[in-house]
Order: structure tokens, then C-alpha cells, then sequence
């Protein structure tokens, strides 16, 4: 693994050694390969690839019907990871392993601490302690771990009933002039921004506002667009509950691509790191795309449990050749929304 | 209104039809839409849909209800006893979310009953059945039929908390009710049916089945067509293709054929999210061992495997097995509907038919007909069932 280590000792934005990352990718294809049966039966048949372009994917809509497991020694399998499923559909899910989970833990905190401004802090997670505690782990708590790293320590600041405690986040802006606060995007709206002027005390209100709080936050817009609530409107709400210099900081990032975040830069692009890569692909032909809009692959050879390293997405996005004018290299690109859903008529139930 | 006889025959069986329209009268008006549904048709409707609702109401295709029924139309009755059937009141029918033509379907065949009627659609239903019946009233010339479905017919979306829902219950005297097991039974709970009859077509799957004696470019076209139109969503749709002692050699050159032949019969590009999930689908196939292969443009997935493996749920799969007869018959699903065949005359006559008898089928049709719908549906006289019947002695 030691050319891994060296994908993942560089910082995530300088120049790429795209040579170095095909012959990760192609080494782990091959782990899951011998390893993995069932994606072995998929790509049956496939020898190493001469570029990123070739390499194996899964759809990410196989992990909401089934759940891939790699054996091969040295790997030791823990809990698993499981979507929100905030649509109502099926959650994906994914088998996390030791060694993964340590890379994939430090893959997330070197992508997210390029974004921050932002010193080792208190952070709040809107989320719910006993999710901790489950035999699968939430998506929002695992971003919220990814964060754990650059915080002086963590707090859990929903209740049961998913409404804020107060007396925990006061505690913690009481205790340091920055607060981190991670959480999705919808439960930001329904209970910071909603519930901060209704149900915080007055002196709560007054500290956080003269605290200097990044805001960390991921999940659908699609909710938020039925209020008509846009990025802009979104941030705004939330900047003006906090002090000056506070940064709000939306990232993309799947389950099936735990451990590589994709945050939105000044100049509203995602960048991908050194040790991952983004394709855009003709949903109708699976032709790799540049500057069209297409179905967005995600690649990262971080994951050895299970063969979620390359995995075609339900999204749509694009790329934008060019450099980026924020000065992070490599390629950057947008996300577009999910795929628009269209049904077959039919009475069957399938 | 009062009621018109209208007398027909079959062998010795004399009916009289009181109805308030005459049968002609009705099948002349729907026959007369047909001119205008050949040069408009409403967005909501695929071209495929619009296309079999048109030959739905032709002419003869009508008559046949009647046909199927209660024999030929006479004129005189003669001497001797007869039965005399009137509509039975209030029909109300029940449709799922998204379902498919069989709203329109069933609007259209139960205006041939007289019988008031009201149709209830799912809340996120695109409602082709209001959508049709929308177009009617506006194109129809001023006559019986639309001056019936200005007047006897109600097509309404109701949510399933809708205090509606058990006034429509209550008050229909015939319930036929599309859906699955459960809205059935919770349709059935808001009140016991006793006056009327109650019906119930629930979940059901279908399969074709192929002799390669019988199988020609014809075959392959219209199973192609008959599977693409719902996928695995319609429940007269084909799930799975079975070679009738054939081998996996013969279901690989059926597939093969097939797939050369689909960019020509499906030029059209398919929604973008089938095309994911067709993708999705082919990967899911070949994780349980089918040999799965995407078709040009992504819109559906052609799979061949032995006939034990586990199916893969998946809109728009179609897989191919080969089974001997006896293991075709033993392997179909509990909640079998239609048996679309291509087979020769006499081996479905001698061969098939005996060992389906006793099977839970419903229908065995050729390919080209499996999504007919008709007055006869899931093995049950629903249409006749429209009817209360009175007996007179001459």
C-alpha cells in the first residue's frame, strides 16, 4: 500500500500524478476482483486499464439492493454505512473495513480542512447521539467524523425529537470563540435557521452571533427549492445568525464514495483530489464527456472492504475545463441534481 | 331515463338488454372518436398507447363484447322464456397510482354496460383515464354517448384519506378495484359489499412462451413491442421469455437477434433515468449470474440464464430461459395473469393447453394480444357481473 500512501501523503490539491493513480486504481480493482465474487461476475473478464476512462464501475443503485463484501486477508469488516434515503427510497449501503476507514478518515479531514478557515474548535453535529450507536452508521454521522480531526472535542446537539438543545450548543460557544457545526442541509433549515429564533434564549442568540462558526453541511436542495430557498438565500440565513468572518461550506459526497467529500469552492466548483477522479459519462452510451452534461462517476482507491471505488452515480454533472480561479488544481466540476425520474405506467408491482 | 330493449342470442339462451343507450348507438359514437384520435393526441399518452386505445375502438372489437356475452343481435325475440339484464347502478372502479391504460380500457368497455360510473385515481397518478375521458366529451359529436359520459360518469382523484373513498364504497353497487393486496383489502374494509359484487385484480405477472418452430422476425418484433410498452411494470407485460425445450444456445441466438434488431424497432432515445437504470439493472443481473446485455440506447436489458436462477425485479429486464414444459408449468409464479405463446396450432392445442389447465393462468394468448383487455379479466366476468339480471316466463 505504499503507493497509496503516497497518493494520500500529498496535499489534495497539487499538481496530480495521474500515472500514480490509474496503477492504484487498477490495483484495487484487481483486490476486488479475486476478492469479491459477485463484482467479479460483472466485469468478468477485465484486464487492467490503460486509462481512468476504463476502469470498472458499479451503478450506486446496486448498493441499495445489495451489499458487496470483499474478502481477502488483513481486511477486517466493521459496521456498515448506510444513505439517508431522504426520498423515500431504498438506503445504499456499504461494508466498512479497518484500514479503509483509517485512509477514508484522512482523505475527508485533508479535503475539508483546505476549505475551513477556521482553527481547531468545538464541533456540533446536528445529529442525534444514539446514531452513534447503531449497528450501521448514518451518513451525516460519518461526515460529521470526518470533521471530529480538527476539533478540539464534539457534541451531539439534537434531541430525540430532532429539535436543538440549546444548553449544549450554549456550552460549547461559551467555551471557544469558533464553533464547527456540521449537519445536513434540510435538518440546518428546520432547526438552526427555523428554530433559532423561536425557541433560543435571547443570550444564546447573542453569543453564537458573535462567534466566528463554519458551517458544514451536505444534502438535497430539493426540499429547500419547494420553499424557494436558494444557496443564496440559504447562507444568508445562516451567516446572520453567527459572527463576522463565519463560512458556510456545501459538500457532495456519496456512501458508496465515503471518505472523498467534494466542498464547493469560492467560484462554485467541486475540485477533485489527487487520490480520486470524476468522470461525466453519456448515460446513453457511457462515453466519457467534457464540458456536457452527463452521469457523474466517482473514483477513489481508498476502499478494500468492498468494491465501491468506482461507482457510477444517479447524478448528473459536469466539467469545466480550465483552471480554477480559486488556485486548486486538477478538475473541477458541477453538480446538477439527481437524474429526473420517469416512471413506466403499469399496474404490476416491481 | 328509461331504458331500451335491445335482444340477443346465443343457442337457446334468449337475453334482452335494457339499457338506456342501444349498443349501436354507443359503438357508432366510439367508433366516430376514432377518426379524430387518428390526427390528435394528448401529450400524456405514448404514441404505442394512443395507437391500441384506436383499435380498442374499432367497431367489431366492440361488438364482440356484446358477442362474447350474449350471442348475436336479433331482432325478434319469439315465443319462450328469456332473461332480462339492466345495469346493475353505481360501478365504481378503483385505479393505482401510475397505472397504465387499463383506466381508459376499463372506462371504455363499462360505458357499453349503461351503468353510472365512477372512477377513482391515486393522487400521483398521471390520470390517463380523466385525460381520455377529458378528450371524449370535447370531440365527440352531440349524441347518446356523450351526452352519457356528460352525465353518468365521474372521474375523480382521491387521496387514500379521502372520506370520499368509503362514501364511494358504500354507494357503488359493483367494486372493481385495481391494485395491489393490500388496497384491495383496505378498499373492501370501508364496507362490506351487500348489495352489489365486489372484484379485485390484484398484483400479477406474466410470462411468454416461445416454440422455436413457431419463432420468425414477427415473433421477435411483437414480443419486443409487447415488453417494451410497460417493462416488468405491466402486469400483462412478459417478465420473462421461456424457450419451450429449448436450450441456452437457442435463448443466446433469440436474444442476439433481438438485439441486432432494436435500434430498428426502438429508434427513439428512452428517458435518460431509464438508461441508468437499465445500466444498473445489467450489472444487477450478471452480480446473480444472468448474462445480461444492454440494449442500444440503454433502454432496457436482455438477459440469458438458466431457468432456476433468481429474477432480477428490474423495469425494464427481460430475460430469456429454456425449460422444458413440465418445469415451465411447475416454475410459474403463484400469481400468474397471461401467458402470451408463440407456438404452433397444435402443440399449444395438444400440449400446453392440458398442462396449463390446472395451473393458476388466467390468460393464454398470442404474443400480439397479451395486454387485450377485455369483459373477462383475471378469470373473472367482471362486464357480465354489471348486469342484474331478471327472469321472465312468456
Amino acid at each position: 500500500m505504499s503507493e497509496l500512501s503516497a497518493l494520500l501523503g500529498k496535499s489534495p490539491y497539487e499538481e496530480r500524478d495521474d500515472r500514480l493513480f490509474l496503477g492504484e486504481m487498477n490495483r484495487v480493482t484487481l483486490h476486488h476482483l479475486k476478492g469479491c465474487p459477485e463484482y467479479a461476475r460483472v466485469w468478468e473478464g477485465w484486464r487492467n486499464a490503460e486509462s481512468v476512462a476504463d476502469l470498472p464501475f458499479l451503478h450506486a443503485g446496486l448498493f441499495k439492493r445489495m451489499l458487496f463484501k470483499t474478502v481477502s486477508a488483513g481486511i477486517e469488516h466493521g459496521r456498515f454505512l448506510q444513505s439517508s434515503s431522504t426520498s423515500g427510497s431504498q438506503p445504499s449501503q456499504v461494508l466498512l473495513d479497518r484500514r479503509s476507514s483509517e485512509w477514508q478518515s484522512q482523505s475527508s479531514t485533508a479535503i475539508l480542512k483546505d476549505f475551513l478557515s477556521i482553527a481547531s474548535c468545538p464541533l456540533l453535529v446536528m445529529d442525534n447521539p444514539k446514531n452513534l450507536r447503531q449497528r450501521h452508521l448514518s451518513a451525516r454521522t460519518a461526515a460529521a467524523l470526518a470533521l471530529r480531526p480538527l476539533a478540539t472535542d464534539m457534541r451531539f446537539v439534537l434531541n430525540a425529537s430532532d429539535s436543538i438543545r440549546w444548553d449544549i450548543v450554549d456550552e460549547a460557544a461559551r467555551s471557544a470563540d469558533s464553533l464547527l457545526v456540521c449537519g445536513f442541509t434540510w435538518a440546518f433549515w428546520t432547526t438552526w435557521v427555523t428554530e433559532l429564533a423561536r425557541t433560543a434564549p435571547a443570550d444564546v442568540r447573542a453569543r453564537l452571533a458573535s462567534k466566528h462558526i463554519a458551517f458544514v453541511h451536505s444534502g438535497g436542495w430539493k426540499k429547500l427549492a419547494a420553499l424557494q430557498v436558494d444557496r443564496k438565500a440559504f447562507d444568508s440565513a445562516l451567516l446572520e445568525t453567527s459572527g463576522p468572518g463565519s463560512q458556510v461550506l456545501d459538500f457532495y459526497g456519496l456512501v458508496e464514495q465515503n471518505g472523498v467529500v467534494y466542498p464547493l469552492c469560492d467560484f462554485d466548483f467541486r475540485h477533485v483530489p489527487v487520490w480520486a477522479d470524476v468522470l461525466v459519462r453519456d448515460p446513453f452510451t457511457l462515453t466519457p464527456l467534457v464540458g456536457e452534461v452527463g452521469q457523474l462517476q466517482l473514483l477513489n482507491p481508498l476502499p478494500l472492504g468492498a468494491p465501491y471505488h468506482s461507482v457510477l452515480t444517479e447524478d448528473l454533472g459536469r466539467i469545466e475545463p480550465g483552471a480554477c480561479s480559486c488556485g486548486r488544481s486538477g478538475t473541477r466540476f458541477e453538480v446538477l441534481g439527481r437524474i429526473p425520474k420517469a416512471e413506466l405506467r403499469g399496474c404490476a408491482n416491481v | 331515463m328509461s331504458n331500451r330493449l335491445c335482444w340477443f342470442r346465443s343457442g337457446d339462451t334468449v337475453s334482452a338488454l335494457a339499457l338506456p343507450i342501444l349498443p349501436n348507438d354507443v359503438i357508432a359514437d366510439w367508433d366516430s372518436l376514432r377518426k379524430t384520435m387518428l390526427r390528435k393526441r394528448p401529450p400524456d399518452f405514448e404514441r404505442d398507447e394512443w395507437a391500441y386505445l384506436v383499435t380498442f375502438l374499432d367497431r367489431e372489437h366492440l361488438e364482440s363484447v356484446f358477442h362474447s356475452e350474449f350471442g348475436d343481435l336479433i331482432q325478434t325475440p319469439g315465443m319462450g322464456a328469456f332473461r332480462l339484464l339492466r345495469p346493475r347502478g353505481l360501478v365504481g372502479i378503483w385505479l393505482p397510482n401510475n397505472v397504465s391504460l387499463l383506466g381508459p380500457l376499463a372506462l371504455i368497455i363499462l360505458t357499453l354496460t349503461g351503468c353510472q360510473l365512477w372512477l377513482k385515481s391515486g393522487s400521483e397518478a398521471t390520470n390517463l383515464a380523466r385525460i381520455f375521458l377529458d378528450f371524449a366529451r370535447e370531440h365527440l359529436r352531440a349524441g347518446p354517448l356523450k351526452h352519457y359520459l356528460d352525465t353518468m360518469v365521474a372521474v375523480e382523484t382521491l387521496d387514500r384519506d379521502d372520506a370520499r373513498l368509503k362514501e364511494m364504497a358504500v354507494r357503488c353497487n359493483v367494486r372493481i378495484v385495481f391494485g395491489s393486496d393490500a388496497a384491495a383489502e383496505a378498499i373492501h374494509g370501508l364496507a362490506p359489499p351487500h348489495r352489489g359484487v365486489a372484484f379485485s385484480f390484484l398484483d400479477r405477472q406474466s410470462e411468454a412462451w416461445l416454440d422455436l418452430r413457431a419463432f420468425d422476425e414477427g415473433v421477435m418484433e411483437t414480443l419486443a413491442k409487447v415488453f417494451v410498452i410497460y417493462g416488468q411494470a405491466g402486469c400483462t407485460s412478459p417478465r420473462r421469455v421461456v424457450v419451450i425445450n429449448g436450450t441456452i444456445a437457442d435463448a443466446t441466438e433469440i436474444r442476439r437477434r433481438l438485439l441486432e434488431a432494436w435500434p430498428r424497432l426502438f429508434p427513439k432515445a428512452s428517458p435518460m433515468h431509464f438508461a441508468s437504470t437499465s445500466v444498473m439493472t445489467r450489472q444487477w443481473a450478471a452480480t446473480g449470474g444472468w448474462d445480461a446485455a444492454l440494449t442500444p440506447g440503454h433502454n432496457a436489458v436482455l438477459a440469458v440464464g438458466p431457468y432456476d436462477l433468481a429474477p432480477i425485479p428490474s423495469p425494464m429486464m427481460l430475460s430469456f430461459s429454456p425449460a422444458t414444459l413440465a418445469k415451465a408449468v411447475s416454475g410459474l409464479p403463484s400469481n400468474i395473469q397471461t401467458i402470451g405463446y408463440a407456438a404452433p396450432h397444435g402443440i399449444m392445442m395438444d400440449e400446453w393447453l392440458p398442462a396449463l389447465s390446472a395451473t393458476a393462468a388466467k390468460r393464454l394468448v398470442p404474443l400480439g394480444q397479451m395486454h387485450h383487455f377485455g369483459p373477462v379479466w383475471d378469470g373473472q366476468p367482471y362486464w357480465r357481473q354489471c348486469f342484474e339480471e331478471m327472469e321472465v316466463a312468456g
